[in-house]
């Protein structure tokens, strides 16, 4: 087991490759046992891990180009561990949903296993040029989804969604660079190892422009506002498969940047740019659930919610401290099993009605009651109900934050009220009233397909509303030696004041 | 002892998953009802029996587990049972046993007869959480839970369409549930804000933890979260300006508003802040506490004014809850956190039992709410009859009955306390509260049986849910009687609220003023609502025009002041919202892509394929180059 994490990263991909020989009627069931094997790899890892261990674990290093210290270099710690598996869990509940009679589904399995590889990669590598690699490389298979299986505009979001991101991307690419040389101006050595930047000293004028690079990549890659409007159109004209990954794991890859990369490389930037990602993040909130509420298509409703709760993950990132840090990368666990479930939600209905719009529907509760339950647990988990999973990610990114700004916080915190207005909003006009349209009256309800790929959903939602110590204890550990490190590393003593490892400690 | 705290905490929730998880597609089934009654049942003889070991050895407290650990921040599931949470378990087990069987009767006809279970005693277990949880984050869960079961309860029949505002003040069921949440929420925001502000002051999240430390903190920050704690006391327990959400909420069937929206979940704002009495009782939060008193006594107040006039037998009794719940938040915030927890519990049991009762109105009336086309079913529905009788005997606190103990000792200790505005109105509210009460009572059960012109064939409530209710008739009459043991058992948990001797050798006078005015109130209504032939009541449509009426039956433009300023506005700005992100913010990306692709479109004609232009364009090029290298040599 000791390349484990490698065989993660490469088994979806070399068996994505195998499955170009697979006959097309056997594509799912392949894409299906491809996937679990994954997502066992992925839970065993966690049955390894060590749970009291913030650090690195399961460490790979081999060099590939010594020269300018670019290696293959992969690790994991409590804030990927959790995201990998949720990565691999949803790509095979997606796939799981996938119909049978979906058009040419063996490229749609490859694509997907591809992608796997690419998520996975990104989340586990420790070299910036393989970090970068992946992150790019994840934009193939999603343009591929997009473009081939999508609705009818679907070329121009598809194309609207690469060269946006990747717009961004290049810009973070120079910052990668540019840190890579500041390390070498520093040390005399050449290296890409995040881990190595962690020890860097930089100016805080350095640290500035540096955190402008990642910002691009990161901010569209989450997206912040006002970078998100490529989002919408992805989200609106991919297939259901390519919505629930979008939103639940390739969303992520950008807070997790703000994680990995900004915060321990750049804490004192970090610190100095707080009130600025607050700002943003709060209008993210506030102004696209707003327009989450005007919308009349279900899944732009669930689009511009998941902008709008990305920015309380945005802010907990930037809160630090170990309770709203720890919170918003339990909030991206979440905010992935509760967003990929949504979108999962509003294709089934797609599926059987070829419309979105809440117009056309109304007392679906009285025709698919299974659905509408289902439906409502995750609409409950998305408005953050204790006891569900949504609650503990929010919670403590709201309470975290509000050490650093008691109004901000107080603002960010009306997401709990605008949250459940277009939620219920939607909820009201989908599923209750009186059945009036024709063609609900007869829908049928879940079937065993989709049963199998929501249930799981809703199991993790209550497990971990109820019981997130499993996940939180490792998030945790991980979470405060991230923060030490930063302490550590800043330079000046306002940043050191701002980051808030443990009042007891400091008091 | 502490496997009954899980009896009583979790029994509710095992008849929740029953009904739930294997009779929820099942239309009707008997045993659900049966088996949920039971459950509810147990959890009440629990609840006693560990009211009377915390009565004998003190306080029971368990911890579970933990909840959420990360940082310094340790939540446990832990739970309390004190003198103060074992009164709540006492009262919120008792009226859900009673209402779980007349619910088996009401729900009778029903055909989501088992969804119905499934959520009523999921209500009853989030309510337990909220009343026995050892912490803030605790309670919020409850907090929450109740907010999501009323959510579920009140949209119960879900498939009622939208009626225009002029029709239906609350729409839908649906809409009514929704706004009822939404309400609850904007308050959540501020509980959650003096969540995190006695987190950040005080390290901790445990009552005793915090509580200990409280003096310790500076006043401006107890105030903060004495503001904030009770903002969150203001959704649940409906105080203006988050009222409107409370009448609205009686689409619900008419056991929920009995249960959630009379005798329990609504009282979770006064439990919040007798709960908190070590906040609300320091000298740095008087101010606070006296708001409280104040608006507790407005909202009496204001609610009895509406309640005078209206029609709806329902909205009726709704309004009197939120005058009642006025009454609490005065005595709380009076100090006299020990009356307003008695007050609380007598209040659920009359206000309970009036709810059933107006529920056997309706059922016998085919779901008619409107009392004009009632009267004189005193004949056919003598059980009923009596009940609400006994019931509104004892909201207007004639003499012996509970609601004269309690009620009488909030008004009291307003006069104690030397806040006579306060005071007056408490003492007006009553008289108006005796009269609107008994004018329903005699609407509906006296004078010219109006329904029978309507076609209406009436007919009482099966015997067993009658002889159901017996209990809680039995408490309406004498649960003011074990006012002083009830004191000597509360006093270990809450601070004591002596009477001065000034207002003790004046009590009886002022409680005789309170008794006249009452029966003045009982006297005109009987005069006006409850003749026959000559004597009859006529509708008085002339006053119904008047300016006074129509503000007080549209309940003061408030619903309308919301809609047109708030809920307007609000979808106004957000399809604006919508505009701009397309236009202006989306616009801006594509004007950059477009941009560029025009720059290469316009600079592709220089790749023409013509030999002579491309040296041309050599040329210029090199000309630029030399330009530049003079100018950077110039320059540098």
């Amino acid at each position: 087991m000791d390349n484990i994490l490698s065989i993660l990263i490469f088994f979806p991909a070399l068996a994505g490759l195998l499955g170009f020989v697979v006959d097309k009627h056997s594509a799912k069931v392949y894409g299906i046992a491809v996937a679990s094997i994954e997502l066992l790899l992925s839970l065993g890892l966690w049955a390894k891990f060590d749970t009291t261990n913030g650090g690195m674990q399961f460490v790979e290093k081999s060099d590939i180009i010594p020269q300018f210290g670019i290696s293959y270099n992969v690790g994991v710690d409590g804030i990927s561990l959790f995201i990998v598996i949720m990565a691999a869990l949803i790509t095979l509940l997606g796939i799981i949903l996938l119909r049978d009679n979906t058009k040419n589904m063996k490229n749609m399995i490859v694509s997907l296993l591809f992608l796997e590889m690419t998520m996975v990669g990104v989340f586990l590598t420790l070299d910036a040029i393989m970090f970068y690699l992946f992150w790019e490389l994840s934009l193939v298979p999603m343009l591929y989804i997009i473009g081939a299986w999508g609705g009818p505009d679907r070329v121009y979001a598809a194309v609207k969604f690469f060269l946006y991101t990747f717009a961004g991307s290049l810009i973070m690419l120079v910052g990668l660079l540019a840190t890579a040389y500041l390390y070498h101006e520093a040390t005399g050595d050449w290296s890409f190892s995040i881990l190595d930047w962690y020890t860097l000293e930089l100016t805080e004028t350095q640290q500035f422009w540096l955190f402008l690079a990642f910002f691009a990549g990161f901010a569209i890659k989450v997206p912040m506002f006002p970078f998100h409007t490529w989002l919408p159109w992805a989200h609106g004209q991919a297939p259901t498969i390519g919505s629930v990954i979008l939103a639940a794991v390739l969303l992520k890859m950008g807070t997790y940047g703000f994680v990995r990369f900004s915060l321990p490389i750049l804490p004192d930037a970090s610190v100095t740019f707080t009130p600025f990602i607050m700002m943003l993040s709060i209008i993210m909130v506030i102004y696209t659930a707003m327009v989450a509420f005007a919308q009349k298509d279900m899944k732009q409703v669930i689009a511009y919610s998941s902008v709008s709760h990305m920015g309380v993950i945005m802010l907990g990132v930037f809160a630090m401290n170990a309770e709203g840090l720890g919170g918003s990368v339990f909030l991206m666990l979440s905010h992935g099993i509760v967003s990929g479930a949504l979108f999962m939600l509003v294709g089934v209905i797609y599926e059987r009605r070829g419309t979105k719009l809440m117009s056309e529907f109304g007392g679906l509760a009285a025709s698919m009651p299974v659905y509408a339950t289902i439906f409502g647990v995750m609409l409950m988990a998305a408005v953050g109900l204790p006891l569900t999973i949504g609650f503990v990610g929010e919670f403590l990114v709201l309470l975290g934050f509000y050490n650093v700004s008691p109004l901000g916080t107080v603002l960010a915190g009306s997401t709990i009220i605008i949250g459940a207005v277009y939620m219920l909003v939607l909820y009201k006009r989908s599923f209750f009233g009186p059945l009036t349209n024709e063609k609900n009256k007869d829908l049928e309800d879940l079937d065993k397909r989709e049963l199998t790929a929501l249930i799981p959903l809703v199991l993790i939602v209550v497990w971990l509303g109820v019981y997130p110590k499993p996940v939180l204890e490792p998030i945790d550990n991980s979470v405060k030696l991230l923060l030490t490190q930063m302490e550590k590393k800043a330079i000046s003593t306002e940043t050191k004041e701002a980051i808030v490892i443990s009042k007891k400690e400091a008091k | 002892m502490e496997n009954l705290v899980y009896v009583a905490l979790f029994a509710p929730f095992v008849g929740s998953l029953f009904a739930g998880l294997f009779f929820a597609r099942s239309p009707k089934t008997h045993l659900v009802g049966v088996v949920n009654s039971t459950l509810i049942a147990v959890a009440f003889i629990a609840a006693v029996t560990l009211a009377l070991h915390v009565a004998e050895h003190g306080p029971i407290h368990v911890t579970m587990m933990t909840w959420i650990g990360i940082g310094d921040l340790n939540i446990p599931f832990g739970f309390l049972v004190d003198e103060v949470s074992v009164t709540m378990m006492l009262v919120v087990t008792l009226v859900s046993t009673i209402v779980h069987i007349y619910s088996t009767g009401y729900m009778d006809h029903d055909k989501s007869y088992n969804r119905f279970f499934a959520y009523l005693s999921a209500f009853v277990f989030s309510m337990m959480i909220l009343v026995m949880s050892d912490n803030f984050a605790g309670l919020f869960i409850g907090w929450e839970g109740v907010g999501v079961c009323s959510w579920l309860l009140i949209g119960f029949w879900y498939q009622k369409e939208d009626r225009p505002f002029e029709e239906n003040p609350s729409i839908s069921p649906s809409w009514a549930a929704n706004e009822a949440f939404i309400m609850n929420r904007i308050a959540d925001l501020g509980m959650l804000v003096g969540i995190f502000l006695i987190y950040w002051n005080t390290g901790s999240l445990q009552y005793d933890v915090v509580f200990d430390k409280l003096p310790h903190l500076a006043d401006g920050l107890l105030v903060s979260i004495a503001i904030a704690l009770f903002i969150g006391a203001m959704g649940k327990s409906a105080q203006f300006p988050l009222h409107t959400w409370l009448t609205d909420a009686m689409e619900g069937p008419t056991p929920v508003s009995a249960l959630i929206h009379a005798a329990t979940m609504v009282t979770a704002g006064v439990f919040l802040v007798i709960r908190a009495n070590p906040l609300y009782s320091l000298e740095a939060v008087h101010g606070v506490s006296m708001f409280i008193a104040s608006l507790g006594a407005f909202v009496a107040f204001y609610a009895a004014s509406m309640a005078l006039s209206a029609r709806d037998i329902k909205r009726i009794v709704a309004l009197s809850t939120l005058s009642q719940l006025g009454y609490m938040f005065a005595a709380a915030g009076l100090g006299a956190y020990w009356i307003a927890l008695f007050h609380l519990a007598a209040h659920a049991f009359f206000k309970a039992l009036l709810f059933l009762g107006a529920g056997n109105v309706m059922h016998a009336m085919d779901d008619e709410l409107d009392i004009f086309k009632m009267g004189g079913l005193k004949k056919v529905m003598m059980g009923s009859y009596i009940y609400m009788f006994i019931a509104s005997f004892a909201l207007a606190g004639l003499p012996f009955m509970a609601g004269f103990y309690s009620k009488d000792a909030i008004i009291e200790s307003a006069f104690n306390d030397g806040s006579y505005i306060i005071w007056f109105i408490l003492v007006v509210t009553a008289g108006m509260t005796a009269f609107y009460s008994f004018r329903q009572v005699f609407f509906t059960f006296h004078g010219e049986e109006r329904y029978k012109a309507l076609g209406f064939h009436p007919h009482d409530m099966y015997k067993y849910v009658l002889v159901a209710m017996s209990p809680l008739a039995i408490l309406a009459i004498s649960f003011g009687w074990f006012m002083d043991s009830y004191h000597e058992f509360i006093i270990k948990n809450l601070p004591d609220y002596e009477m001065s001797h000034h207002t003790e050798h004046l009590a009886p006078y002022l409680g005789g003023l309170v008794i006249i005015l009452a029966v003045t109130g009982i006297v005109i209504a009987y005069k006006k609502y409850a003749g026959t032939g000559e004597n009859a009541w006529k509708r008085d449509e002339e006053f119904e025009k008047s300016f006074i009426y129509r503000l007080v039956a549209n309940q003061y433009y408030v619903p309308q002041f919301y809609d047109q300023y708030i809920v307007q506005p609000y979808k106004i700005a957000s399809a604006k919202f919508w505009e701009i992100d397309k236009a202006v913010v989306d616009g801006f990306v594509d004007f950059i892509g477009k941009g560029a692709y025009k720059t290469g479109d316009v600079s592709r004609r220089m790749q023409n394929g013509n030999l002579s232009s491309y040296l041309n364009w050599m040329g210029v090029g090199a000309l630029i180059l030399v330009l530049i290298a003079v100018i950077s040599s110039v320059i540098g």
